[in-house]
């Protein structure tokens, strides 16, 4: 199908080696569970982290096998308490247990990367007298060290914690992942069916229906990490719209879940702040209220996520399909299944102004802009070969400043301009995208990947018309990823990804308005990166 | 009629009596201990007996871990476990042709082997990756599990030519061919 390779192509490196560093994708297997129950990797994975049925399982269970666990454990806990001392509740701590060896899995990953020969052809784009950054064609990088540690306390209380130490090679640059106390169907409490509830309180990717946070791929679902930027190009109708938030951010919150991965129905529903200035919660502070630890959000609204699947397995024995795994003829496996879902996030980012009330003191203007994005995803698997993609669609409230007489205050703020007292409706920044991708288990240690990736912004391509380092204007993300990785040991993998995007012709001209160059048929980074990670 | 009884008794007496001389010993030591030692023959010797052997899946582990049994012994598979499991050889002694599946059976029931084919069979569970045991096919009643010492001894193996073969796991099988008369040593150092 291509018939140009990268080497040919000397230019795109740069952005890409920019947005691959950027790249939040975190994958983690538990080692810690491979020592506790002296088993292998393989026996909940299929291709580390991807989860096999079995795995999904032990994850729903609150990291526990889901019958017997006692039975596997090699490592007998530590007891808090002996058992018998709940027959001398409230008058004794509930006993509870805590794994015999640190539960303590470590990770780190390390990078090559190769971009196409256009990489330099950014560089025309930058104004007269700017030194553009330099694009390597070829660049090792350290990736990230990590540490994650889970389990189970007993009375089906599970714990995750995973932080980075370091990425890309700077100690600074880390920082904390997932960490939160799952309480396993606690809707026992309530007498209602197993599984049926369960609370998870702390910090956590959102249950999202494929993890960013844990996929098998290189670089991550370009539709996780979209923001929604209103246009800011003064060419247009400037949006009040500058929502930081995506989908792989991990949030604080709790969140209320049940049923089960593995099939049959799955829900979840989320309550978590958000952070939309973007910025860290130790940053995030008040001269009013002095904190050193800073605010964990600025907005006081609980933004929610909601979602629902169901997983039809397909095997015609009704014991084998109710099963945790599939009776093959040739030994257990993952079921053949058809799994339907949706997901709904509804939040609300904030703008503040120096504004002015209506009898003209100055106060601060607070507008809380409604957002959501909705979707739905699939994921059919036969044997070996898994397909599954995810549809979703962006959509920001723009809260646009007007002053005093109900005229639109033109963005930027201005001096000169009147003075903002309150705000409107404007038209809304959307966005929509997704991305397919199939999975081909060739051997238990070879996995053949190809994925789709596409995100259209009209208000991306917007602002790449503006800025003092213009991008293309077509620079919505779309890009076909085939990749394969090999298993070297069930701990260590080698992975392989080229990120093929369209090519087109860098035509650079004179914006009319802004003066500015920018590129009216602009071309995509090709790049090709390896990876190699183990898990210990 | 009464007399020839008594012949008959008198002379199977003395026969059992020049077998019991015939048949000789083998004893020995193999490095490292929990080896195991088995007798080819110049012709194989099937069991005869109905009475199945059993090797359980239990708690992530085959039990027993090493299991010997004489050629055509029927094995029993057994899963003890509330997970899934599988059985798998992919060879007998290397001969891949000799490769099998037995699939997946509810935890609890079993599932029966008769191994007509002497050699080591390698049990592996395509689930768990880390589980193995091993089967032991011997092509004899003449075999033998050393202590922890790699002490053995086989008895009443009657006399004659033998290859006497030492396996450990993760060892080369080495053989070695000897004659039985009376009591006979063989020792074996595995690497």
């Amino acid at each position: 199908m291509r018939t140009h390779s990268i080497r040919n192509q000397p230019g795109l490196w740069c952005i890409c080696l920019l947005l691959f560093l950027s790249l939040p994708t975190v994958s983690h297997a538990i080692p810690a569970f491979a020592r506790q129950y002296q088993t292998s990797c393989a026996t909940c994975h299929s291709d580390f982290p991807k989860l096999n049925d079995f795995g999904k399982a032990f994850k729903d269970a609150g990291f526990k096998f889901p019958v017997d666990d006692e039975t596997f454990l090699k490592i007998p806990p530590v007891l808090l308490g002996a058992p018998a001392q709940k027959e001398q509740f409230p008058r004794a701590i509930w006993p509870g247990v805590i794994p015999g060896m640190p539960p303590i899995g470590l990770r780190m990953n390390t990078f090559f990367q190769k971009t196409a020969g256009n990489r330099g052809n950014f560089g025309s784009l930058v104004p007269a007298g700017t030194v553009p950054p330099f694009i390597p064609k070829t660049d090792f990088s350290t990736g990230l060290f990590s540490i994650f540690t889970a389990g189970n306390f007993g009375s089906d209380i599970a714990f995750w914690v995973d932080s980075d130490f370091n990425v890309g090679g700077d100690n600074a640059a880390g920082g904390l992942g997932d960490g939160y106390l799952k309480f396993v169907n606690i809707g026992r409490l309530l007498k209602m069916k197993k599984d049926a509830l369960s609370l998870r309180i702390g910090r956590f990717e959102l249950d999202l229906p494929f993890s960013q946070a844990r996929n098998i791929n290189i670089s991550g679902y370009d539709i996780f990490d979209q923001a929604n930027i209103g246009a800011q190009n003064p060419a247009f109708n400037q949006k009040n719209v500058n929502n930081q938030f995506t989908m792989a951010d991990a949030m604080n919150g709790i969140e209320f879940s049940g049923g089960h991965s593995y099939g049959g129905y799955h829900y979840s529903i989320a309550f978590a702040d958000q952070n939309t200035s973007g910025i860290s919660q130790s940053s995030n502070s008040s001269d009013f209220v002095p904190s050193p630890a800073g605010f964990a959000s600025d907005s006081n609204f609980k933004d929610i996520y909601a979602r629902f699947s169901y997983r039809f397995n397909l095997e015609r024995d009704r014991a084998s399909r109710n099963a945790v795994q599939a009776a093959g003829a040739s030994g257990p496996r993952d079921h053949t299944f058809v799994n339907l879902g949706t997901y709904y996030f509804y939040g609300r980012s904030v703008q503040r102004f120096s504004g002015e009330n209506l009898i003209g003191e100055p106060v601060v203007l607070t507008a809380r802009e409604p957002f959501y994005r909705v979707g739905g995803d699939f994921s059919v698997n036969y044997r070996a070969l898994n397909i599954y993609g995810l549809f979703m669609y962006g959509h920001d409230n723009d809260q646009v400043p007007v002053d005093v007489t109900g005229t639109v205050v033109p963005l930027p703020l201005d001096p000169a301009e009147p003075t903002a007292t309150g705000f409107i409706h404007g038209a809304p920044a959307t966005f929509t995208g997704g991305f397919v991708q199939a999975d081909y288990l060739v051997h238990p240690w070879l996995m053949a990947i190809l994925r789709w990736d596409a995100v259209n912004s009209g208000e991306d391509r917007i602002n790449g018309l503006a800025g003092a380092a213009p991008v293309p204007f077509r620079s919505t993300r779309n890009r076909v990823t085939p990749g394969v990785q090999f298993l070297i040991h069930a701990n260590i993998k080698a992975s392989f990804e080229y990120q093929f995007r369209p090519q087109q012709t860098v035509t650079v001209v004179t914006n009319p308005i802004t003066g500015l160059p920018t590129a009216i048929q602009p071309f995509r980074t090709n790049t090709a990166v390896a990876a190699l990670e183990w898990v210990f | 009629m009464m007399k020839m009884k008594y012949v008959f008794a008198a002379s199977l007496v003395a026969l059992m009596t020049a077998q019991a001389s015939m048949a000789g010993s083998i004893k020995g030591k193999v490095s490292p201990g929990k080896s195991v030692v088995y007798l080819e023959a110049a012709t194989t010797i099937p069991s005869t007996s109905d009475k199945p052997a059993t090797m359980d899946q239990k708690g992530l582990r085959f039990e027993p871990h090493v299991l010997v049994v004489q050629v055509g012994t029927t094995v029993d598979f057994l899963n003890s476990d509330k997970v899934q499991h599988n059985v798998f050889w992919p060879s007998i002694s290397g001969d891949k042709k000799k490769t099998h599946n037995m699939g997946t059976w509810p935890q609890g029931q079993r599932k029966a082997f008769k191994f007509a084919d002497p050699g080591v069979v390698t049990l592996l569970c395509n689930v768990h990756p880390e589980m193995s045991g091993f089967i032991v096919v011997s092509p004899t009643p003449y075999f033998a599990e050393t202590d922890v010492d790699g002490a053995y001894t086989i008895a009443n193996v009657p006399d004659g030519q033998y290859t006497v073969n030492a396996w450990h796991e993760g060892k080369k099988l080495q053989s070695k061919k000897i004659t039985v008369s009376g009591v006979t040593s063989a020792d074996f150092t595995l690497q």
